[in-house]
């Protein structure tokens, strides 16, 4: 039963295989119906899955593929001419194989009551006889089954001598098919020790004895050898090629293997992360440079790997294409329109999660460019142009991405025609209207609620469509752009990372909250004043070279609260997601990082803005930022927010008093020199006795503007104090002046790396410590 | 089945320990106490996957106040949820007894911050009452009341625990 089970779940992937090729093979054929190879090739499929499916009892199927069959056998052989009203009644057929197929692949049978294929094989029967004779098809597919058991007596029954080259070659594809099926009786009867020359143990190996076959038949009669003949010899020998390098494996052990991978870079990370603190900690010591060959070998390793693996999750786009000619073909049938359309780059790989996704908005925009894009025969013979429309799709690799183009040479779009339709829907104001950019105004055609067609076709134009459609690429993290121009056509562009799982990402610190950027999505990153923001009607807005941007603090955002100071300087990320930008104030700018995606899991999934997780070198989990969602969030903010500059200004600080200093030290003694040497300048004073009393004291009151610290201490010495506390960004400026005893070299070194901004040594002069200080308060 | 071949099953079965007993004592049922606020709650032993002392966690925005964000367990990212804010305890400061109790949820991980853990419990399922009916979220969250000596101890639905609760 196991067995069964198993040949059926083969025959089903080869078949839709087959079945996808078989759509375009079919429109290409309508083009050109003289094409021998691609009616052999099309043949053989109807064959194939005829035998297959009369094998594993699949009553239906088999009688819709022999009524096929006979078709695609009689323009074979030139009896029958394929005119676009039996292309049309072909192509219905194989639609129903395919529902077939899938009605057998979700419910083990080809017996439904939703799928009636009468009507059909009544009008292939018509075809058939209305063209010709009945011929002798129907008795061959009977011998066909009776003789599976004995092929090696057939072989030698048929006089090859005497047959045409059509006959052999039916004879042959007859004779491949009992092979096939022999073989795959052999299988399911598992009594294997008879493998002489059928050893075969999977499917995938029969195209290669097809080849075999193909071989031995031309031998024999050589003087007949034609052309025709050699081209298909062609077709064989190539397919076994591909074939025997190829293996077929579960997508989840790939998923699994990827999510190792993303461990090991995770982990990779984190190596690399603590190499450089070690690094730092003992410089120039040899075991060093082992370390850093390691390190990096572990690293140029281990991204290696990962491409590999990415590599072996690619499929090519030609997957997806595929299936466009027959649409298209559909398409301008059904419309009356002429279109002609180019493929090219369909080599081009995706990893196969993309693949799957992007099949959909694809189809939705090839639909549109035929449906708005190209006009009708008679208006662009008006126009001067070719009857024929050209859509043109292509795929390539632009750096870490992939970009899909859908050109077509059609009515383009009018940016101004768009924004007043926009403008009608209530979709944008008068004044954004005004503001809006050409490119603005064609990604109107993606806001909800907005379709240009003057007429509802059953095609395109329900007003939805084109905004699923950016969804969905943005799902994808991918970006679309278009350009038109009047009456000569547009382009889309929709821009698609190659992978999903791992991805470049900046870093950057929302007060202390760390997020990651898709590095994608990020255009660039500029350091500004607060002079350089200006407000516009209330909002803040950036200047940057010749555009106005408009400003939004990410703290805002997500709501986080300010305890940061506010700094001269401001970071401000530039956000693209297609035309629209936004410049993103942040507090700082960590680096760039490759990272990998996780999910946050199904409890907290779907929170606006976040696309995901991903863990970092220190182990610290840090948010992904969706920015798509984010600049919607932004937009809102924006509106809602009058003035979004960062912190409103601390009170301004000009005297002694205005200054909290924070004493450090287990020592009672210390610390009253410490207060009375600075005491008297009138600063405020806060006293702790220990690293770890102080810390707590600086976390719970942000007010301390300095620390006067000693490294001697309990529980918590003040080298370790002072890595903490530069651990906060909002203590990344906190002056930190070590008052120690300690007074060798390597001790003041120590001091600085663990971020003290002077080192003073006991004994020291009252008026020594108050300058220092007073010099790291920038006081006067 | 010769003897033999029982002395060998029985063997066997007293090696599982645990399991053996859960087989033949059915009404026994194993739970791990933990304090909350003043009140002590348990939940199913085999719900829990693991017990870990507080590490950093990353706050989430836009999520109820209890979640106090995500942590990363081996290489996974949990959520963390803070039971005081849960059951409207006032806060409190973690201390060396707050533990994260790592519970699955059906296909997923999540970790519950509580105060301090108590001990394993086996209570007999018959003495198990069920839970008072107030309408409150926190009654909601509540399968049933156990006793254990003069404590009563709360054991939690552990389905409803990452339900939101609107």
């Amino acid at each position: 039963m196991d067995e069964m089970q198993e040949i059926m779940e083969d025959f089903l992937i080869e078949a839709f295989e087959m079945i996808e090729q078989l759509d375009q093979d079919l429109v290409e054929l309508e083009s050109n119906p003289d094409d021998l190879d691609l009616l052999n090739k099309i043949f053989r499929v109807a064959h194939t899955i005829k035998g297959s499916g009369s094998f594993l009892n699949l009553d239906v199927l088999t009688k819709l593929t022999h009524h096929m069959e006979d078709i695609l056998n009689k323009a074979r052989k030139s009896e029958l001419k394929i005119t676009p009203d039996i292309m049309d009644v072909i192509l219905e057929s194989v639609d129903m194989m395919k529902a077939l197929l899938e009605n057998i692949r979700d419910n083990g049978t080809d017996v439904t009551d939703d799928i009636n294929i009468d009507p059909v094989v009544a009008k292939l029967d018509a075809i058939s006889k209305g063209e010709a004779v009945a011929t002798e098809n129907e008795d061959k597919a009977e011998e066909e089954e009776v003789e599976v058991s004995d092929e090696e007596d057939d072989i030698s029954e048929v006089d090859l001598e005497n047959m045409s080259p059509e006959e052999v070659e039916a004879e042959i594809e007859r004779l491949l098919k009992q092979r096939a099926e022999e073989d795959k009786k052999l299988r399911e009867e598992m009594k294997k020790e008879n493998s002489s020359e059928n050893k075969s143990e999977s499917p995938k190996e029969e195209p290669k004895k097809e080849k075999k076959e193909e071989k031995q038949v031309p031998k024999k009669q050589e003087p007949k050898s034609t052309p025709k003949k050699e081209a298909q010899k062609n077709v064989p020998a190539k397919k076994t090629s591909n074939v025997e390098q190829t293996i077929r494996v579960d997508v989840n052990r790939l998923d699994n293997l990827m999510n190792l991978i993303g461990e090991l870079v995770l982990s990779k990370n984190r190596l690399i992360k603590i190499y450089n603190d070690v690094e730092e900690r003992y410089e120039g010591e040899h075991f060093l440079d082992e370390l850093n060959q390691v390190v990096s070998s572990i690293s140029i390793v281990t991204t290696d790997l990962q491409i590999a693996v990415m590599k072996t999750r690619m499929l090519q786009i030609g997957k997806v294409f595929n299936k466009f000619p027959r649409v298209i073909r559909d398409l301008s049938r059904e419309l009356g329109k002429k279109v002609n359309l180019i493929i090219k780059g369909e080599e081009t790989e995706l990893d196969k999660s993309i693949i799957e996704e992007i099949g959909d908005p694809l189809m939705h925009m090839i639909r549109n460019s035929v449906d708005h894009g190209i006009e009708s025969p008679e208006e662009r013979i008006a126009k001067g142009k070719p009857e024929v429309g050209t859509i043109e799709l292509k795929a390539y690799n632009e750096g870490n991405q992939i970009v899909i183009e859908i050109a077509d040479d059609g009515n383009g779009m009018d940016p101004e025609q768009l924004k007043q339709k926009a403008l009608e829907k209530g979709l944008i104001s008068e004044k954004e209207a005004d503001m809006m950019s050409d490119k603005e105004a064609f990604m109107l055609i993606f806001k909800a609620g907005f379709s240009t067609a003057a007429k509802i076709t059953n095609v395109s134009g329900r007003g939805v469509g084109m905004d699923v459609v950016k969804t969905n690429v943005e799902k994808l993290n991918g970006i679309i752009e278009v350009d038109s121009t009047p009456s000569k056509g547009s382009v889309f562009k929709i821009k698609i990372p190659l992978t999903l799982a791992i991805i470049q990402a900046l870093l950057v610190a929302a007060q202390e909250e760390l997020f990651a950027i898709p590095l994608a999505n990020v255009i660039e990153t500029v350091r500004i004043t607060t002079e350089d923001i200006s407000a516009v009607e209330g909002k803040s807005v950036l200047k940057l070279r010749d555009e106005v941007l408009p400003l939004v603090n990410m703290s805002d955002i997500f709501k986080i609260e300010k305890i940061l100071g506010m700094n001269q300087y401001l970071y401000v990320v530039v956000l693209g997601v297609g035309a629209s930008k936004v410049g993103l104030i942040v507090d700082g700018l960590i680096g760039q990082e490759e990272i990998v995606i996780k999910s946050l899991g199904e409890y907290l999934k779907g929170i606006e803005g976040i696309a995901g997780a991903t863990i970092r070198g220190d182990g610290k989990v840090t948010l992904i930022v969706d920015v798509a969602a984010l600049m919607k969030l932004a937009k809102e903010t924006h509106s809602n927010t009058i003035a979004t500059i960062a912190v409103e200004k601390k009170k301004k600080k000009e005297n002694p008093e205005d200054y909290v200093i924070l004493i450090v030290d287990d020592s009672n003694t210390d610390r009253k020199i410490m207060k009375n040497a600075i005491k008297p300048l009138g600063f405020q004073i806060k006293e702790a006795t220990n690293g770890e009393e102080a810390l707590n004291i600086l976390k719970n009151d942000s007010n301390i503007d300095a620390a006067l610290v000693d490294i001697e201490m309990p529980k918590m010495d003040g080298y370790t104090l002072a890595q903490e506390i530069r651990k906060y960004n909002r203590f990344k400026n906190l002056p930190l002046i070590a008052v120690t005893s300690r007074t060798t070299k390597s001790d003041r070194v120590r001091g600085v790396e663990v971020g003290m901004n002077e080192y003073i040594t006991k004994p020291y002069t009252p008026d020594y410590l108050a300058n220092v200080l007073k010099r790291n308060l920038k006081l006067s | 089945m010769s003897n033999q071949l029982e002395n060998v099953v029985k063997q066997q079965k007293e090696q599982q320990g645990f399991t053996n007993q859960e087989k033949v004592e059915k009404d026994i049922v194993q739970l791990v106490g933990f304090i909350v606020g003043d009140e002590e709650f348990a939940v199913p032993i085999l719900s829990i996957q693991e017990i870990i002392k507080p590490i950093e966690w990353t706050r989430v925005p836009f999520t109820e106040d209890y979640v106090l964000g995500v942590f990363n367990l081996r290489g996974n990212v949990l959520p963390l949820i803070d039971l005081r804010k849960k059951f409207h305890v006032p806060d409190a400061e973690f201390d060396d007894n707050t533990r994260f109790i790592v519970i699955k949820i059906g296909n997923e991980l999540a970790g519950f911050v509580i105060d301090r853990l108590t001990e394993a419990l086996r209570i007999e399922e018959s003495s198990i009452l069920p839970a008072p009916d107030t309408g409150m979220d926190k009654d909601m969250m509540i399968e049933g009341i156990g006793r254990k000596d003069d404590r009563i101890i709360s054991i939690l639905r552990i389905k409803t625990l990452l339900k939101t609760e609107d």
